[in-house]
């Protein structure tokens, strides 16, 4: 414990440097307003500023990430409660009651209570990530191939349990992004596979341009040509207090949120969605009176708020502690770590204490700095939504060419992000959920390589899987999973997003 | 009693369902990558190929498509999809396509300065002062803070512009 607390002190002297500051502030202020941009969530927007974080110090490259991720992760709900539009998915639930509010006059203590649960959401959260982080990084030194390979393939049976559509699917995404992810030279045989003599898939398929064009530009492609942005309601900083009343419904809420939001950012998947979902849903059925629900509930944004914060910083610690992402935002993260030479996984707490500790010290200022920055600026950034869509999204979309082209150079990018938006319009339409594709593309050479150790590790026998005790349990906990989650597929029952509410969404 | 017209569920809607269609495609989609993969050696279980892999996985999503298919009859009918936006989605593309086909060719501002004008002032149809002033405030100060402020290498076109 005493050498935790030392170790983050000496997180906070990185994170106190005043670059590193001005660059959590940046990023909380970008994230921020492409958070309130429709089309711009959080993925496309870390995506977008990858090429400008090369040349700089890797902290303060992953401090300005991260800043984008949960400032993006506050940005959403301020549209969802003033607009009913989510900036970004996490930000459904909110829009729900977050809106209804915003017509009953509570706009205020509604912005209030999501900055005030974002933030204490992200402190729990942070408060998981600097004590589980390195314990679990020390576990994963036992890791060998066929450890990962079951890992990986329970993430996936998780993401297809807890995803909010179909779970066939779900799992059909996941597959495509796998098979999408064996694009390039084969690390094992040196073999180019399906590059179709293009010399720049040789180095597989970026997922930048891919998570672009699935969740920016597909988005684009759906809204383009709506209506004029409705009227925006402009609050004032006397009128974000809430009342004792709406305080005290919300503490429970918050504290839940946060608790669960963080637990389910550990596993693989949306997490940031689909805690947001879970936590209206138990609120809902914790609710005395559940009818207040959808009608200016507070305790239907505190509580989805809180969990998709707290979900956002529960994901970073697979990623840094065992270099494995659990959704596409971490995949993105991990890409720019890489390009400074740093690989997470289980040695990064070891060989690079500066950036672990320094990360988490300046996601404690970052958290700080959102809840300073957006209740008193609130009436800034609601501006940006006085912009008309036939304005913006022309130039949303000149972001994504430029981001896509200088990751790499490479004009491939910008045919793969054209080419992956028009396919997740498609898709979008037959209503498949496209994040497990993002997921599947990073996940599938790591998958690849895993399996095929084991097997050649194991001379051919698919029951070193069953031999050895992680593995095991690992695959015994994704079989579970999977064969609940088939149940009410084939025997027509009811499904668990149902009981929690989800099918409010679905409407 | 209630009216027996209600109790009557309504008579299912004939024609092929959305679910079905796409189950189908990816059946289709597996297909394809099975037949791709012929050109690597699929190995032996002790020491898989480079083909091994995306075989079980073309498996997989051959079957999943088809368990998609068969559990998809009761998702909307395909014809039933609303496409309002599809012609508006299709010229944003081939926008697209030609931003990214000039991007190398004239450079960057150039670029950014004619798609923007193309949006808005021949699709969206905006005020000529506005849609120069968009494009031109646009292109030159996106190529001023990326690749000036940020050192992000941008392609320039002719005479260095």
């Amino acid at each position: 414990m005493v050498e935790t607390f030392n170790s983050l002190m000496a997180g906070f002297a990185v994170a106190f440097q005043p670059q590193v500051l001005v660059y959590a502030f940046a990023g909380c202020i970008i994230g921020t307003l492409v958070g309130m941009m429709p089309g711009l969530g959080p993925l496309a927007g870390i995506s977008l500023l990858l090429p400008a974080t090369f040349g700089l110090d890797p902290i303060i490259a992953i401090v300005l990430l991260a800043g984008v991720y949960y400032g993006a992760m506050y940005g959403g709900s301020t549209t969802s409660i003033l607009m009913r539009i989510p900036g970004e998915a996490a930000s459904v639930m909110t829009c729900v009651d977050g809106y209804e509010m915003t017509k009953n006059g509570r706009a205020g203590p509604a912005l209030a209570i999501a900055a005030i649960g974002s933030f204490f959401a992200g402190t729990v959260g942070v408060i998981g990530l600097m004590l589980l982080a390195p314990t679990l990084a020390s576990f994963a030194l036992r890791f060998g191939p066929p450890e990962y390979t079951a890992l990986l393939l329970m993430g996936l049976f998780v993401l297809a349990y807890m995803s909010g559509g179909s779970m066939l699917k779900t799992l059909a995404m996941a597959v495509l992004g796998l098979l999408m992810g064996m694009i390039g030279i084969d690390a094992m045989s040196g073999y180019t596979r399906f590059s179709f003599d293009i010399v720049e898939l040789g180095d597989g398929v970026g997922i930048v341009p891919v998570a672009v064009g699935l969740f920016g530009i597909s988005e684009i492609l759906l809204t383009a040509g709506q209506a004029e942005p409705p009227q925006v309601q402009n609050p004032k900083l006397r009128e974000l207090i809430p009342s004792k009343e709406e305080f005290r419904h919300s503490v429970g809420a918050i504290g839940r949120g946060s608790l669960l939001g963080f637990l389910i950012g550990i596993i693989p998947g949306s997490a940031h969605i689909i805690s947001s979902f879970v936590s209206y849903g138990i609120e809902r059925r914790l609710s005395k009176h559940p009818e207040r629900f959808g009608n200016g509930a507070i305790e239907g944004v505190a509580g989805p708020e809180s969990a998709n914060n707290a979900a956002a910083t529960g994901a970073f610690v697979p990623m840094l502690a065992l270099g494995i992402p659990t959704s596409p935002v971490t995949a993105v993260m991990i890409a720019a770590i890489m390009v400074h030479g740093i690989t997470p996984g289980p040695l990064l707490i070891q060989e690079q204490p500066d950036l672990f500790w320094g990360f988490v010290a300046s996601m404690y200022v970052g958290n700080v700095v959102l809840l300073v920055l957006n209740l008193p600026l609130v009436g800034l950034f609601v501006n940006l939504l006085r912009i008309p869509y036939a304005y913006m999204y022309p130039c949303i979309l000149a972001f994504c060419i430029l981001g896509c082209y200088s990751v790499n150079n490479s004009m491939i990018d910008v045919w793969i992000m054209l080419a992956m938006g028009g396919v997740g319009y498609v898709l979008r339409k037959f209503e498949y959920d496209l994040a497990p594709v993002a997921l599947g593309l990073v996940l599938g050479p790591m998958l690849e390589l895993s399996l095929r150790q084991s097997l050649a590790l194991s001379g051919g026998e698919y029951g070193i899987f069953l031999e050895r005790p992680i593995a095991l349990t690992m695959f015994g906990l994704g079989a579970l999973l999977l064969l609940v989650a088939l149940k009410p597929l084939i025997f027509k029952g009811k499904d668990w997003r149902k009981s929690v509410g989800l099918e409010k969404v679905a409407d | 009693m209630s009216d027996p017209a209600q109790q009557q569920s309504p008579a299912p809607r004939k024609g092929l369902k959305s679910d079905q269609f796409s189950g189908l495609m990816l059946v289709a989609l597996a297909l394809y990558v099975w037949w791709l993969n012929r050109q690597f050696p699929v190995g032996t279980l002790a020491d898989p190929g480079p083909g091994y892999v995306p075989l079980l996985l073309a498996i997989g999503l051959g079957a999943i498509g088809l368990l998609v298919a068969i559990f998809g009859g009761d998702s909307e009918r395909l014809k039933d999809i609303p496409w309002p936006e599809a012609m508006r989605a299709v010229i944003i593309l081939i926008a697209c396509s030609v931003a990214a086909f000039a991007l190398e060719r004239i450079g960057y501002r150039l670029t950014i300065m004619a798609f923007l004008v193309f949006f808005l002032g021949v699709i969206e149809r905006r005020h000529p002062f506005k849609v120069a002033l968009v494009a031109v405030g646009f292109s030159m100060a996106s190529f001023y803070i990326i690749g000036e402020m940020l050192h992000v290498p941008l392609p320039v076109g002719p005479g260095d512009f």
